[in-house]
């Protein structure tokens, strides 16, 4: 049994234009929650598409739970909600939850009494009205996308893959799937999604992974990440500003690559080999008068825009992820 | 997989059936084909031409032709009862040069709203069983026109062989004598019923088939295009190959078809049963009643148990290559508008195959005929069709059989690989080259 949810090896995918993917490998722990960061047209989605087997790679072996994801029955194991979401609307409710079902490999009969279940949790069923009875184009926009996402966790998923889930969602919904997901976490899932939506990930995911323009930027695990991304920031204060030996000292390349000048306050990014404990020494010397001295980690936001830049959104791509 | 195969097909059948158009589809077609075929019928035989009795002959011939021919039109049993109708064929004798001034008269006559409908004039070139001139409110009903040519003709040869001193009573008989061939067909099996009949079933069959690939297929075109743009695809494609919800649906959808078929199959014969004894008193007289009732059972008698087989043989394997040829097609479009010009190739190749019916009705036995019954996307059409006008050896239907399977194959094929790709593109509309490039590329 592998200790992977999903395990990518060298996958490509090629379109006539551009490279959609290219050589990217990443591996899911189990009961993880996983973050799939980068900007739009970075090639998440098709990343996604070749994991649920919709599209097929041009190289590369991709594995769900230690087997191929061609494997027969390996895919009902998942459950999946794309970023761009309908149903069928001219169908009721609960045959179109029933039918998504039987898809899943589920019997009509186990699948029935879990779906009025469902509908209740998410409040779809309520004494003035079931809108399990209702057809699909009477819902409103909300009560579609709770239906979607019961549609993605009926079969009781052990992998969830969710593509871009925040987009149009209001804050209070936001809200009930971010518990949605860590209560999957709770429940041993190992939950997907993608967005590019830094917070959201930093907060809620164990590990990440950045790609942009179809390669992988970097990934690990959150605290991981952020020691890797090999920045070392040091959040200086000086009461009275930087003056003649000081400057000296900041401007010094084998200590300080990169210095956001504040006046009083900088923020520096340390040169690769450079000791933080010589740099306070030296400031020291200098006469500085250090109000504060702090190494900071980057946030996941810093690290994005470090890593993938303003180059990393290719213009005049409108596909999706 | 089977298991997923048959959900698919299951919701296509139950979603669709459900719906109130089919309901009223299925109830309303068979109603509206017998009432199409009963009301000409009775309309005909109520005498909706009895009007051309009331017209004024006006006979400058000089032998009593005029005469004959009112009295053919008065006994002539198709027009209705003589006893119950008012008025009788008028017959002026004149001159030849009186003939202007009795025509000027007849026409003001016509023209005033009077029960006289129209004038007659018969001449010594019509005489010669050249020419006569009618002129009337009915001139422009085919049927009154037919009627009166060959009332005019028949009365001229009488004319013509009475005054050749043929015998008086010989001239009746054959005045009063009608000819009707009836044809039976023969093949190496045998009698299998009346030519006629062997027709009907044949064009039925392919009227049918035709009928079920036009609004069947344009069922699954416009299933697959409301996947595609509620984006419920998407899902349901991540829990089953693309080819097996192409192959759920066409089954789905065929079997509402044939559903809806049987359904108009039994329908239509009960309404048959109270519609055919109606049509049969009113089909003139005694001879024709026999004639149509023995066409009915002819025609049924020529659908034998091989020939029902043969022909549901070809439905299916005509409706799945057509339907999956309409799936791929809506696949590769976003909207009603661009899935009517993406169905355009299907069309051509059905209607070029319909245009063809009448030929091959013809003459079914042509090199045009034999091709047709080989070509994949016009036999299940021709040949069913073809095995009702004439003897087809077994090899032949057994070898266009297995090359319309084949080309089925290769339907599907293409179809699924344009499918594949084509359910999740959005944007323009896809060209031939890059539709082309998708079937290299899936």
């Amino acid at each position: 049994m592998s200790d992977f949810a999903i395990d990518i090896r060298n996958v490509v995918k090629r379109y006539e234009e551009h490279v959609a993917v290219r050589d990217l490998s990443l591996q899911v722990p189990r009961g993880s929650v996983y973050g799939l960061l980068g900007p739009n047209g970075a090639g998440k989605t098709t990343t996604i598409r070749m994991i649920l087997d919709i599209i097929a790679p041009d190289a590369g072996t991709i594995s769900l739970f230690g087997q191929p994801h061609t494997t027969v029955g390996v895919l009902d194991r998942v459950g999946y909600l794309p970023e761009e979401r309908g149903l069928y609307k001219k169908m009721q409710v609960r045959r179109v939850l029933l039918f998504l079902a039987e898809l899943k490999g589920m019997k009509p009969a186990v699948a029935g009494p879990r779906i009025d279940e469902w509908l209740e949790r998410f409040g779809l069923v309520t004494p003035e009205k079931n809108w399990g009875e209702a057809r699909v184009d009477e819902l409103s926009r909300g009560m579609q996308q709770k239906v979607q996402f019961i549609a993605t966790l009926l079969h009781d998923p052990e992998l969830v893959i969710l593509d871009e889930p925040f987009s149009g969602l209001d804050p209070i919904n936001a809200q009930a799937l971010k518990d949605a997901v860590l209560e999957l976490k709770r429940l041993g899932k190992t939950v997907i999604f993608s967005t590019h939506v830094m917070d959201n990930a930093e907060r809620m995911c164990d590990s990440v992974c950045i790609i942009a323009r179809g390669e992988k930027v970097l990934d690990g695990a959150i605290s991981d990440v952020r020691r890797q991304s090999g920045t070392r920031n040091v959040a200086l204060a000086l009461a009275g500003g930087a003056h003649n030996g000081v400057g000296g000292v900041l401007r010094d390349p084998t200590l300080v690559r990169k210095m956001d000048d504040n006046n009083n306050y900088f923020e520096l990014e340390l040169a690769p080999a450079a000791d933080p404990q010589v740099l306070l020494r030296r400031l020291i010397e200098a006469g500085a008068n250090v109000e504060r001295f702090e190494l900071v980690q980057p946030s996941l936001h810093q690290i994005f825009l470090q890593r993938v830049g303003a180059a990393g959104v290719e213009e005049g791509l409108t596909g999706h992820g | 997989m089977d298991n997923k195969l048959m959900a698919v097909a299951k919701r296509e059948y139950m979603e669709r059936v459900r719906s109130r158009w089919f309901i009223l589809g299925t109830l309303a077609v068979p109603a509206l084909a017998v009432a199409a075929l009963a009301i000409p019928m009775y309309m005909a035989s109520r005498g909706a031409s009895s009007s051309l009795r009331h017209i004024t002959v006006i006979d400058a011939t000089g032998t009593g032709m005029g005469e004959r021919v009112a009295k053919a039109l008065m006994a002539d049993s198709s027009l209705g009862s003589a006893k119950t109708d008012s008025i009788a064929t008028r017959v002026i004798n004149v001159d030849a040069a009186q003939l202007p001034v009795q025509e000027h008269a007849a026409t003001a006559e016509v023209e005033l709203p009077k029960h006289i409908v129209g004038y007659l004039v018969l001449t010594d070139s019509t005489l010669a069983g050249k020419s006569a001139r009618y002129a009337g409110r009915n001139a422009s009903s085919i049927a009154d026109m037919e009627k009166l040519e060959s009332v005019v003709r028949q009365a001229s040869m009488i004319v013509r062989l009475e005054r050749q001193g043929v015998r008086s009573d010989l001239v009746n008989d054959l005045a009063s004598s009608h000819l009707k061939v009836n044809s039976e067909r023969l093949s190496e099996r045998g009698r299998a019923g009346s030519g006629e009949a062997g027709l009907i079933a044949g064009i039925a069959v392919g009227l049918l088939l035709f009928m079920s690939i036009i609004i069947h297929g344009n069922n699954v075109l416009r299933g697959v295009l409301e996947e595609k743009s509620t984006r419920v695809a998407e899902v349901v494609l991540s829990s089953v190959k693309p080819e097996t919800l192409l192959a759920g649906k066409v089954l789905g959808v065929g079997a509402v078809g044939l559903t809806q078929q049987i359904a108009w199959l039994g329908i239509g014969a009960y309404l048959m049963g109270f519609v055919a004894p109606i049509m049969m008193k009113n089909a003139g007289g005694g001879a024709g009643a026999a004639a149509s009732s023995g066409t009915m059972s002819g025609m049924f008698a020529s659908l034998s148990p091989e020939v029902l087989m043969v022909a549901l043989v070809y439905f299916v394997i005509g409706f799945v290559f057509y339907a999956t040829l309409y799936a791929a097609a809506g696949s590769m479009v976003n909207s009603e508008q661009e899935a009517q010009q993406a169905a355009v190739p299907v069309m051509i190749l059905l209607m070029s195959t319909w245009l063809m019916v009448n030929p091959v009705m013809i003459n079914p036995n042509s090199t045009l005929a034999v091709v047709l019954s080989w070509l994949p996307w016009s036999s299940p059409i021709i040949m069913p069709m073809r095995m009702g006008l004439t003897a087809v050896s077994p090899m032949a239907i057994a070898g266009s059989i297995v090359v319309a399977i084949l080309g089925c194959i290769v339907a599907i094929w293409l179809s699924a690989r344009i499918y594949r790709v084509g359910m999740l593109m959005y944007g323009k509309k896809p060209s031939l080259a890059e539709v082309a490039k998708w079937i290299r590329y899936a």
